[in-house]
């Protein structure tokens, strides 16, 4: 007699079978492997902080078979990479995208720091919108556990009781808490990093300190806000020194938005703003001014 | 998921957990409780009943095993291996008990669940609930010699049964280890009684 007990109990091995398939373990650094998922064909994603050479670099699939792999490119701000290995027959993971994951929904964490795969379960603790890491990069939504993560997880996916992955867990982009990068990130960073091998920022060029507008000025200019950002830096012949921004101007709105933090500004500048016009206000010499900035694409090196 | 399964999977969980109870005891050696047994083997007209433990729970060649009604009996340790974690305990059978079950096939699959039973922190008869977190590949066709399971457990539960969802026993729970609890395999528990016993036979 099979009860209600020992199907979810099936079910869940199941679940980590099916998707353990396409999990695979990733030899790119010192001490122990990390994890990484086979996610379309001939490319597995892996976490970029788990990934410190950018040669050398070796796969073990579900099978136990170790093939080469090679580096197509890294993304920090997502802390996402992707790897393409030859030639494979190996299942991809089966993503869910179209619903998201709800809070209290039972989840697995799925890593495969050596030749087996391994488990641990938990549910989701914290389903929320966008957010920004870190080095400003959007993520599509905020996906907490609330389960224990082991060595070597990071790279690893999460799935449902089904066994469909719904993102690549790290535990690099929020002070060694687990969060999960979810499925439509993911999708668009492979796609990038597979086509371009980097990751494609807008940047203008400044440096800015919030600082707080007086209430005269305020009052006098008929402002809403309090804080705004001052130009403390503008990088010579950048996107924002071309089209005039100044060291001194106090920033108040890009593209219609208030600014109060640099985290505003960098929510204007995804990879599909390079070359494309955006109106900033700004004061100087007490009058607001309107200008326009075309931002540039940030060189590699580049933070902000 | 369409229909509620929830209250259907607590009252299993909670029928599971009370059966795996039966064959937890407490291990006492010198007045404290110490950890928890399985009761291996009930015993017979001929032979005494067997507990299994950690090495690590009994001290000396005596100790009070608790049984799950409360009666408290005396039993002799009959065999006791620090490198294996465990030890055999002998004692006088007084009614009919009901043994652990070992599970020998299927083997474990990782995502598996399992339950385990222990006395962390003088409350008698604990269960935790978790998933089979790895399960070593049986190289060189050497048996595997630890069950890691992801779930939290105190020491108190040292000694103690860790069993699937059908209440067989799968391992004798025995420390934890980066976070993950480890288990000796109810296979190799099976195979150290066997050898223990032809040793300590005259």
């Amino acid at each position: 007699m099979s009860t209600v007990l020992q199907s979810l109990s099936a079910e869940l091995a199941d679940a980590v079978q099916s998707a353990g398939r396409a999990v695979v373990a990733i030899h790119a650094r010192r001490r122990i492997p990390a994890t990484g998922v086979h996610w379309r064909p001939g490319a597995v994603v892996a976490t970029n902080h788990t990934i410190s050479r950018d040669e050398n670099i070796t796969v073990t699939l579900s099978d136990g078979i170790t093939v080469p792999a090679s580096l197509a490119g890294r993304d920090p701000s997502t802390d996402l990479a992707v790897l393409k290995l030859a030639g494979q027959s190996l299942p991809t993971a089966s993503l869910r995208a179209d619903t998201p994951p709800r809070v209290g929904e039972l989840v697995i964490a799925l890593g495969r720091p050596g030749p087996s795969v391994t488990a641990s379960w938990g549910v989701m603790s914290r389903v929320d919108g966008p957010w920004r890491t870190w080095q400003g990069a959007e993520i599509d939504s905020l996906l907490r556990l609330d389960l224990a993560i082991y060595d070597g997880f990071s790279g690893g996916p999460l799935i449902d009781g089904g066994g469909r992955v719904l993102g690549i867990n790290t535990s690099a982009l929020a002070r060694g808490v687990p969060v999960t990068i979810p499925v439509a990130t993911v999708e668009r960073v492979v796609t990038e990093l597979l086509e371009r091998g980097t990751i494609r920022r807008a940047y203008l060029g400044i440096g800015t300190q919030p600082v707080r507008v007086p209430k005269s000025l305020a009052r006098k200019l008929e402002l809403t806000l309090d804080t705004a950002l001052l130009i403390v830096s503008v990088e010579p012949g950048g996107p924002a020194d071309r089209d005039g921004l100044l060291l001194g101007d106090v920033l108040l709105e890009l593209d219609g938005a208030a600014v109060s933090d640099s985290a505003d500004v960098l929510a204007k500048l995804g990879g599909d703003r390079v070359g494309r016009p955006l109106t900033a206000r700004v004061i100087r010499g007490g009058q607001v001014k309107t200008l326009q900035v075309t931002p540039g694409e940030r060189p590699q090196s580049q933070a902000a | 998921m369409t229909t509620p399964v929830a209250g259907g999977l607590a009252q299993e969980l909670a029928a599971t957990v009370d059966e795996l109870r039966r064959m937890t005891v407490q291990v006492r050696t010198g007045g404290a409780a110490s950890g928890a047994g399985v009761l291996w083997s009930a015993g017979g007209s001929e032979n005494g009943g067997l507990i299994i433990t950690n090495a690590h729970v009994v001290r000396g060649n005596q100790a009070t095993i608790e049984l799950s009604d409360g009666t408290a009996v005396r039993a002799r340790v009959v065999a006791h291996d620090r490198k294996r974690d465990l030890a055999a305990l002998e004692f006088e059978p007084y009614r009919a008990m009901v043994a652990a079950v070992v599970r020998g096939s299927p083997r474990l699959r990782v995502g598996e669940l399992v339950i385990a039973i222990g006395h962390p922190g003088g409350l008698v008869g604990v269960a935790t609930l978790g998933i089979i977190h790895a399960v070593e590949s049986e190289g060189e066709g050497r048996a595997p010699r630890w069950i890691r399971a992801d779930m939290r457990l105190a020491p108190g539960f040292s000694g103690g049964p860790l069993a699937d969802t059908t209440g067989r026993l799968v391992g004798v729970n025995t420390m934890m280890q980066g976070g993950l609890a480890l288990a000796v395999p109810a296979a190799a528990v099976e195979a150290w009684v066997r050898r223990a016993h032809a040793l300590a036979a005259p």
